[in-house]
């Protein structure tokens, strides 16, 4: 009863927006049953309901079952669904867990006419270039983006002033700066750090770290895609700089104290940076309004090494719905033109749940523009470039997690893990 | 001779002390992190995370409570959660119970060609990760049309190794003598079963029942994949939707896990009455 | 001769009572078990990916080979083994002592039952994120560690260093587990007849020699129940290394093997990989499984 109730208010608030829904000519008459699998994110929950509501309210014929799953979990269940043949009809995960869906032929590319797009050229025209480059294959694109995200640094302003710093002049623009602001802000009780100055994202060494080494020159894999680690001296001189980082040399951090991002919006003195997303913005004003309307905070751009060789920012990383090639016909064009809705309210998921869709109309609107810092997000995606993706891209990053903690904490020297590393990324390589 | 005997009684009620001690201690160290979930519960989120940790909440927050019956979309879906996972687990640890004692009766009382290899085999399935055997299990149910139902939920679990290996131990001291009476009197094979095992076996079977309800009460990965609608979700993954990293709200988490606590606090506490067979076996006779 | 005849007929007919009273068993098992297992054999032998919608090819033992012939592989079995020795003695002695002391007690009986099972009833998912904010550098276990040993500021490195990271994973697995040892402890003694002990305490046997006297010898088959099952449960542990590792700990020294088939299979996609050392697996707790019950047949089975 009570759902019914929902469903007919929800139809009676989106009313004036029903026109909007377009009537998809291929499904009048017939019925169609959808699946989405998403990730669990309560606001964008609420907004996505609603737009297949109105959808559905378009197309009558059309029913969507939208499921929810914890991020933790929801690749483990793709790929469970997927192998024994009961995939949804809609999905989406992190871009390097997409990829094998693609390369396996589990997905089908974007139906252009259902999606409501002139020919190819007017899809890539919508986005900006190369944003779907990753879902691209033999000239097919695969997948539209849900959000795509890159880090920057976030800054308490207040800490820096209480380290004798003055964060419009003093905050860091190079790996150095990073290392020199944090031994002034650094307190300890014996060697438990109580506040820290900057926190990587440990665990995310492909979106974050990789950066470091393409500053220098150094690679992950080479273009022809045969060889892995190059640049040595680039790789040895990032994980040498984390081991003076860690507890083992200038004890400025280490992975297992709590993750800043967690603890940044506390502003209890704690953290003075954090590297996080716009969508931090969203969360911190929800948890802590006070500091986020003060001008106790900033943004700054991902820093660059003193010698950097080419400015590399922090690599984007994104989600992009994609559609299960094993569903009828039918159910692939419902699909693409329902995704296509959904997605063509870009300022909407911006504005409600803080994640950003990387097309021309939305970088323009003044909905995004009057997101505090919006501009230093934008310019570093604009100079980026999408994270490593592949078919072993998560054993890869499991490998970059491995060799940066045994030099970080188990005191193995950088040449020596840097080898071991050579040798398992190849191995992986080899295993394609 | 006299003197002896007080000598012992006060090495005896030092050591009882002692004792009393020990297990005072380790029942404190072991309770920390529900202490933690109880005083957490009533936090704001932002403090929680926060170092060092305060016990007693700076600022209570009530509304956590609110919050986890309500859920982040207010349906109230939580409540319907808890009933699923009441009715899988409740039916599990039922099922559990009855298969496992009737296998573990058969295996530790009847002398049979193969005994030995089913018992060995059925204990060999223990040793499975369930993580590698999550997808022919999948298949299983989908090929039985079982998706999105209790039965998907229930049926690959009604019974276990663990319950068979059990209830085998229990039975395998019983008393052949009162069996073997039994069948002298008449009684047929089930009827002993029914009125003599079973009736018998209550520790072990309340220990069982325990044990299996709790298992699936935590169980996370098998409903995620089976249930798909959030009217045939279980607690499990109602709790984990605080976690989501965008939206974290530590707090309502914890108060969704201490509601989610009550109901295996109960069954405990009304089944640890048979662990021991009501009987106080170290102290019987002591004076 | 009669009799002979009788009793070969009566054995006939309480085998088929064996085989009836089992059946139930095996039907389910065989669904949900073994049917698993085997395909898990089977599919060791080919070269198959979890997405894939090609055959997939058969290639021997190659898998088999690739595994054995692998450092990862053998430092998963070292950490399992030193998980499995480092949990088993702990638990074992710490559930065993607790019951004895709990079936002692006269009051409060239930409560220190309730006490020490009260880790099973937080949910896992919430005992992984206190357990994280307790082992954070500024969290609770430095503080009390130091407390007690008079070392302020020390960082005991609890989560970072190779070596705590394992000893760690230990005391979060003897936490969740030992309520649950206990019980069964508790179970087995409360099977144990008070006469026995009566008679024992007129015989004038002080506690100690009534625990190895009377207590251990008829609490066999649960000490075999027990040390069947720690056994069982440390060779298959996973939860708190995955959740360890995925907050930030180095996965080398906790790379246990059930960690090492799930990410072969779940990240990595590698499904004909991850089944070889889930047959191993297999293999290797079905010859434990059968040396045990060579060595507890002969007191055990009393038919």
């Amino acid at each position: 009863m009570k759902r019914i109730l929902t469903a007919i208010l929800v139809i009676a608030l989106s009313l004036p927006v029903l026109a909007q829904a377009p009537a998809v000519p291929e499904l009048k008459g017939k019925s169609v049953e959808l699946t989405i699998w998403t990730h669990e994110d309560p606001a964008r929950t609420a907004l996505e309901k609603r737009l297949i509501a109105e959808f559905s309210a378009a197309n009558p014929g059309v029913k969507v079952n939208y499921v929810t799953y914890p991020s933790s979990k929801i690749k483990d269940i793709v790929v469970a669904g997927f192998s024994a043949n009961q995939g949804p009809d809609i999905f989406n995960l992190e871009i390097f867990d997409e990829y094998q869906f693609i390369v396996n032929g589990r997905v089908a590319p974007v139906d252009l006419k259902a999606a409501g797009y002139k020919s190819a050229r007017d899809l890539q025209g919508k986005y900006l270039p190369g944003m779907l480059d990753p879902v691209t294959e033999g000239g097919k694109v695969y997948g539209l983006p849900l959000e795509l995200t890159n880090w920057c640094i976030y800054l308490n302003k207040k800490i820096f002033r209480d380290a004798g710093l003055d964060p419009d002049k003093d905050w860091p623009k190079t790996w150095e700066d990073v290392v020199a602001v944090s031994e002034k802000i650094v307190k300890r009780d014996g060697q438990i750090i109580t506040r820290r100055g900057f926190d990587f994202r440990y665990g995310y060494y492909l979106t974050s770290v990789l950066p470091m080494v393409e500053q220098l020159g150094g690679e992950l894999i080479s273009k022809d895609g045969k060889k892995a680690i190059l640049g040595d001296a680039a790789w040895i001189k990032v994980l040498t700089y984390f081991r003076d980082f860690g507890p083992n040399g200038k004890n400025l951090g280490s992975p297992t104290y709590t993750d800043a991002r967690r603890i940044f919006d506390n502003d209890k003195n704690e953290i003075a940076m954090s590297l996080s997303g716009l969508y931090q913005e969203a969360r911190m004003r929800g948890a802590n309004p006070a500091f986020f309307n003060s001008s106790d905070w900033m943004v700054i751009p991902f820093p660059q090494w003193k010698d950097a060789v080419k400015k590399v920012p922090n690599n984007y990383y994104g989600h992009y719905y994609m559609v299960n090639a094993q569903k009828p016909k039918l159910s692939q064009q419902a699909s693409w033109a329902l995704v296509s809705y959904m997605l063509s309210h870009g300022a909407e998921y911006l504005e409600k749940v803080a994640i950003v869709q990387p097309t021309k109309a939305l970088m323009e609107s003044a909905t995004f523009k009057n997101m505090p810092y919006s501009d230093v997000f934008a310019k570093d995606m604009a100079a980026g470039h999408i994270v490593y993706y592949g078919a072993s891209s998560s054993k890869i990053e499991a490998l970059l997690k491995e060799a940066f903690t045994s030099v970080m904490l188990s005191g193995v020297e950088p040449a020596k893990a840097l080898e071991k590393l050579r040798k398992d990324v190849t191995a992986a390589l080899a295993d394609e | 001779m006299r003197a002896r005997v007080g000598v012992s009684r006060v090495a005896e009620a030092a050591g009882g002390a002692a004792a009393l001690a020990f297990l005072a201690a380790a029942c404190l160290l072991v309770l920390v992190p529900l202490a933690f979930m109880a005083g957490a519960s009533f936090m704001p989120a932002l403090d929680i995370m926060k170092m060092p940790y305060r016990w007693i909440p700076e600022t209570w927050k009530p509304a956590n409570y609110l919050r986890a019956l309500a859920g982040n979309d207010g349906n109230w879906m939580y409540l319907r959660n808890i009933l699923n996972s009441l009715v899988v687990s409740s039916s599990i640890a039922v099922s559990t119970v009855f298969l496992s004692s009737l296998v573990g009766y058969g295996l530790a009382k009847f002398r049979f060609k193969g005994n030995q290899v089913v018992f060995l085999l059925i204990m060999a399935t223990m040793m499975i990760p369930f993580e590698t055997v999550m997808i022919p299990l999948y298949m299983i149910i989908v090929k039985l049309g079982l998706q999105d139902s209790y039965a998907g939920l229930i049926v690959p679990f009604l019974m276990n190794a663990f319950g068979v290996f059990l209830m085998r131990q229990y039975l395998i001291t019983f008393p052949g003598e009162i069996l073997d009476a039994a069948r002298i009197d008449g009684c047929s094979e089930p009827r002993i079963f029914r009125e003599i095992v079973f009736r018998n076996a209550g520790p072990a079977a309340a220990t069982l029942a325990v044990l299996s309800f709790r298992q699936q009460w935590d169980n996370l990965l098998w409903p995620l994949l089976v249930a798909q609608r959030e009217e045939m979700k279980t607690i499990p993954a109602y709790i984990v939707k605080f976690a989501a990293e965008k939206h974290a709200d530590e707090g309502a988490m914890m108060a969704v896990a201490v509601i989610a606590s009550l109901p295996v606090f109960a069954l405990f506490f009304g089944l640890s009455k048979y662990f021991l067979g009501g009987s106080a076996v170290y102290s019987a006779g002591k004076e | 001769m009669k009799p002979a005849v009788t009793s070969g007929v009566l054995e006939r007919n309480r085998s088929r009572w064996g085989w009836a009273f089992t059946a139930p068993g095996l039907v389910f098992f065989s669904i949900f078990s073994f049917y698993p297992i085997l395909n898990a054999i089977w599919t060791s032998f080919f070269n198959k990916r979890l997405l894939s919608l090609r055959p997939p090819k058969f290639v021997g033992f190659q898998n088999y080979a690739r595994v054995l012939g692998s450092e990862d592989f053998w430092n998963s079995v070292r950490a399992t083994a030193a998980f499995t020795a480092g949990v088993f003695v702990p638990l074992f002695t710490l559930s065993l002592l607790l019951a004895v002391f709990i079936a002692s007690r006269k009051r409060f009986r239930r409560l220190f039952q309730m006490a020490l099972y009260s880790p099973a009833v937080l949910s896992s998912v919430v005992a992984a994120l206190i357990w994280l904010l307790l082992l954070d550098p500024r969290g609770l276990a430095n503080q009390f560690v130091n407390l007690v040993a008079r070392t302020p500021g020390v960082d005991r490195r609890w989560l970072s260093d190779g070596t705590m990271v394992q000893v760690s994973t230990m005391m979060v697995y003897v936490w969740k587990y030992v309520g649950y040892f206990t019980i069964l402890f508790i179970t087995g003694i409360g099977k144990i007849p008070e006469s026995v002990y009566e008679a024992a305490v007129i015989d004038g046997a002080g506690p100690v020699q009534r625990f190895f006297r009377i207590t251990m010898p008829l609490l066999r088959p649960t000490t075999v129940l027990v040390s069947v099952m720690i056994l069982i449960q440390c060779l298959k542990t996973f939860s708190t290394q995955y959740l360890f590792t995925q907050a930030g700990a180095p996965v080398g020294p906790v790379n246990v093997i059930t960690l090492n088939i799930y990410n072969t299979a779940m990240r990595d996609l590698n499904l004909g990989r991850a089944s070889v050392m889930s047959t191993l697996l297999f293999l290797f707790m079905l010859g434990l499984t059968w040396v045990q019950l060579r060595f507890s047949r002969r007191d055990e089975v009393e038919l």
